[in-house]
């Protein structure tokens, strides 16, 4: 059937997967789904952590090179077994976990270019020069400004997601797949993301669009599929209400996400900064903890959340400045010392720097905590550390349940809550959580601010977040930073997203 | 399951493979020779990999923290040097000898540790610069002279002859037997020394906190930071053990051929790394791992002897420990790729 005949658009195209099905040792992660995508529109699938979305998103883009079921374009069947055959089919990719399809050693530029490398197109000598002149050309070209001359693993997170699609672009897409784009975007940066993705539409190019924000889902999709243990188990056509999609995502009715806060008194402060600097990104912050509050951070990526916990964490060396803790002036040069006192911070890249990913979760949970769960002569406990990791993993529900299973096998979100979960059976006296439900499900969300609420009974926690409802949901009090300052700083009971926006973008100061 | 057989395949030899590898050399050659298969042969055997067992263990530390050391053999190498020279030229009493040569390995030791961690070289570059300069130092300690008793002494401006040599209290490390009784001859001294030094290792990697944060540090050292493990504290003692280990087997070199010959440490280097990266495959552990490294040692030492019983010549030894060697690793490793 010549699909072309019966479209009115000289573009149009449409990919089909049919029956696919995958399994890994002990697991179905996806079983017999078909999905549909066509020029033009965007198809959102959802559903919770370890549904199934990766695993259809890394078959559709060739990366696996056994799994059952067929996948078509315009009814022609195509065989998708390598990166290249979904290349060559004009199908593009930005992962969940972005670092695995970059070199981390090569350049902005050398990215970009990566595949024309591989095919040779590029021609045998490879000229620096020309290539990051190109690269400038091109990524004006398509509005996209990134550092070229930039190191791959220097770069925070976002930049190197706009990197991907930035090359998806240049390459000639025809169909798109953004595996939780906006996990690690503030508000503003996803803005721009949704812009781009209209863009990308009227260009006629067909999108699949995973997230965990459904008010986002809501904002870019078609239509919308459900996926539940691996199967789908709805879909629609146009976007029904929210609450529909959450009922079909965890199989039981959406409940308030954040938990309801009685007006308290705080205790004696805990943690105190005082004007902290690093570099050009932390330039002299301010702030004070007391024990049962939580403070959240907000701001645009980049802003210095991250380096700010980091820096109180002795992860990063403060240029100057002096930390508190209980009126105690401390010195820590390692993260080492924090934890010893009591500081515990859940860091933001849950690969880089959270993850040991050829390790059980088991061994992940109990690191930080191992001469606790260990007897005389350092020698662990089995039991005690087998114990310690169920019982945080069941905290953050985990799934699958199983601590044994090495920490890469897991899907994002679930490796999210190892990273969180690890730190929440410990009893801190301050929490430092970086980003903490970044790409977790709205069910294990709920779960997670229930935590952390109940931790801060007896600790001060902050939580730095690019997303302001997020802020305004959990913190008691909350901080905006810009540029390295903190710009606005507001009680919950008088916070406006609104207003905490225009200060985080620097329309008010 | 349409790929089970062939996946159990793959399993079984990723498993099994140098297990399998090895008993299918230890059966050949007891067809092939007489000799093979008797108790005393079979220590014999041990007593032969003892020394390469207990160097390679050092390196499995710096390969546990993902690092590598190579100056492993010239370290080994120091020690036979230092110690007889100690103890021939100088007259130390042997105790003494032993003292300042495990001193002097945990100070090359630390030196590694300086130049990877504050000078950020690179390891196997950092560790290369000191093989060098342990081997320029073997040389210098005797101006190039092996130690034997009865030599000139070369730092002596009338070139008398040297008054010490090696005690038999010394000697007792590499040629001694204990626990010999009837028929029995008794177990080598230096295969006890290996086990003692392989049993510790074990417990250390596997069952103790310590060990549990080397191999956070080597899986991801960022990570492991974060979680409150003191790195640079972990990759120094990796080092250091590996240089001490190194040096220990450089002790009982000394003692069992009682001489201190130049660069006598040298061909520990290359078959320590490779019983090394042996043990990943053993057992489909696919990390390093004592156990797989003794494994590892005793294959290159099995076929060792065994090239040596059935009268190949020696330079074509090399050449077929190579193609072994490719052909284990080549199995083990080949089908490690993840299912995809
Ligand atoms: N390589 C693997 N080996 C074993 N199991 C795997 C592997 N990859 C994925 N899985 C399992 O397959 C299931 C689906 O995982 P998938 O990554 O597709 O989930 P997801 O819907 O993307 O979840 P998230 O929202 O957390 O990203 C999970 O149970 C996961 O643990
Ligand atoms: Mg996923």
């Amino acid at each position: 059937m010549g699909a072309g005949q019966t479209c009115p658009r000289f573009n149009m195209a449409v990919l089909q997967g049919k029956s696919l099905r995958k399994t890994f040792p002990g697991v179905v992660a996806l079983d017999d789904v078909d999905i549909q995508l066509s020029s033009g529109r965007v198809h959102a699938l959802v559903g919770a952590n370890g549904a199934g979305k990766s695993t259809l998103v890394k078959i559709l883009t060739g990366y696996y090179e056994h799994y059952e079921g067929q996948v078509f374009i315009d009814g022609r069947p195509v065989s998708l077994r390598s990166p290249m055959n979904a290349f060559s089919n004009g199908i593009e990719v930005v992962h969940q976990e972005v670092d695995i399809e970059l070199v981390p050693s090569l350049t902005v530029a050398e990215n970009l270019y990566l595949e024309a490398f591989a095919t040779g197109h590029s021609g045998t000598v490879v000229r620096s020069r020309q290539l990051r002149k190109k690269a400038s050309e091109d990524l004006a070209r398509i509005g996209f400004p990134l550092p070229v001359d930039a190191k791959v693993d220097e770069l925070p997170l976002h930049e190197k997601q706009r990197l991907v699609i930035a090359r998806a672009l240049l390459r000639n897409v025809k169909f798109l797949i953004l595996d939780e784009p906006t996990a690690s975007l503030s508000l503003l940066e996803a803005d721009k993301l949704f812009d781009l993705v209209e863009d990308l539409k009227n260009r006629d190019v067909g999108i699949l669009y995973i997230s965990q924000r459904l008010d986002e889902v809501a904002r870019v999709a078609d239509e919308v599929t459900v996926l539940r243990n691996g199967k789908v188990v709805a879909h629609f056509d146009f976007v029904p209400q929210l609450e529909e999609i959450v009922e079909a995502m965890l199989d039981s009715p959406q409940e308030e996400l954040f938990p309801k806060k009685e007006k308290r008194d705080f205790g004696d402060v805990v943690l105190k900064v005082e004007g902290l600097k690093w570099r050009n990104r932390v330039k002299g912050v301010d702030f004070s903890v007391r024990r049962g509050e939580i403070l959240a951070i907000t701001g645009l990526t980049g802003a210095g959340k991250t380096e700010t916990l980091k820096l109180i964490f002795g992860a990063l060396k403060p240029d100057s400045g002096e930390v508190f803790l209980e009126g105690r002036k401390l010195k820590i040069r390692e993260p080492f010392d924090a934890i010893k006192m009591g500081i515990y911070l859940t860091p933001e890249e849950r690969r880089k720097e959270g993850l040991i990913l050829d390790k059980p979760a088991r061994e992940n949970i109990s690191l930080p905590f191992l001469k606790k769960l260990s007897r005389s002569l350092g020698v662990i406990s089995k039991t005690q550390e087998v114990q310690y990791a169920k019982r945080s993993a069941e905290k953050v529900r985990l799934t699958p349940m199983d601590v044994e299973r090495q920490a890469q096998y897991f899907s994002g979100g679930n490796q999210q809550k190892i990273v969180v979960g690890r730190w929440l059976s410990g009893n801190p006296k301050v929490l430092l959580m970086d980003e903490p439900t970044q790409g977790v499900d709205i069910g294990a969300k709920r779960e997670i601010y229930q935590l952390i609420t109940e931790i801060a009974r007896n600790s001060a926690v902050v939580i730095a977040t690019s997303e302001i409802n997020e802020a305004v949901g959990i913190g008691d009090r909350i901080l905006v930073m810009r540029d390295g300052k903190v710009v606005y700083e507001v009680d919950r009971s008088e916070a406006n997203t609104q207003e905490l926006l225009s200060y985080a973008a620097g329309v008010k100061s | 399951m349409k790929t089970g057989v062939r996946e159990q395949m793959a399993n079984f030899l990723l498993k099994y493979g140098v297990i399998t590898a090895l008993l299918i050399l230890v059966v050949l050659f007891s067809l092939t020779t007489e000799a093979f298969f008797t108790v005393d042969n079979l220590f014999d055997i041990l007593r032969a990999v003892s020394i390469l067992t207990i160097v390679a263990i050092g390196v499995t530390f710096s390969v546990v923290v993902n690092g590598i050391d190579v100056s492993v053999g010239a370290v080994t190498g120091l020690a036979v040097i230092l110690s007889t020279a100690l103890m021939v030229i100088w007259q130390f009493p042997w105790y003494w000898a032993v003292v300042i040569c495990l001193l002097a390995g945990a100070v090359i030791g630390l030196l590694n540790s300086f130049l990877i961690l504050k000078l950020r070289i690179p390891d196997l570059l950092a560790t290369l610069g000191t093989l060098y300069l342990v081997q320029g130092l073997q040389m210098w300690i005797t101006k190039g002279d092996a130690v034997y008793k009865g030599m000139t002494n070369p730092w002596s401006p009338t070139r008398e002859i040297a008054k010490g040599f090696v005690p038999k209290s010394f000697l007792m490390l590499g040629q001694g037997y204990v626990l010999r009784f009837g028929n029995f001859r008794g177990v080598p001294v230096p295969v006890l020394v290996m086990l003692i030094v392989a049993l510790v290792a074990w417990f250390l990697l596997e069952y103790t906190r310590f060990g549990r944060a080397f191999y956070a540090v080597g899986g991801n050292a960022e990570a492991a930071r974060l979680a409150g493990i003191p790195v640079k504290r972990y990759r120094t003692m990796a080092y250091v053990i590996s240089a001490l280990l190194a040096t220990l087997g450089g002790l009982v070199l000394a003692s069992r051929i009682g001489s201190g010959a130049v660069k006598a440490g040298d061909p520990y280097l290359l078959d320590a790394v490779a019983s090394t990266y042996f043990g990943f495959a053993v057992l489909g552990v696919r990390r390093p791992n004592v156990w797989g490294t003794v494994l590892g040692a005793i294959f290159v030492g099995v076929m060792l002897n065994g090239l040596t019983m059935l009268n190949v010549p020696w330079y074509i030894q090399d050449v077929v420990k190579g193609l072994v060697l490719i052909s284990a690793l080549g199995v083990s490793f080949a089908i490690r790729k993840e299912s995809r």
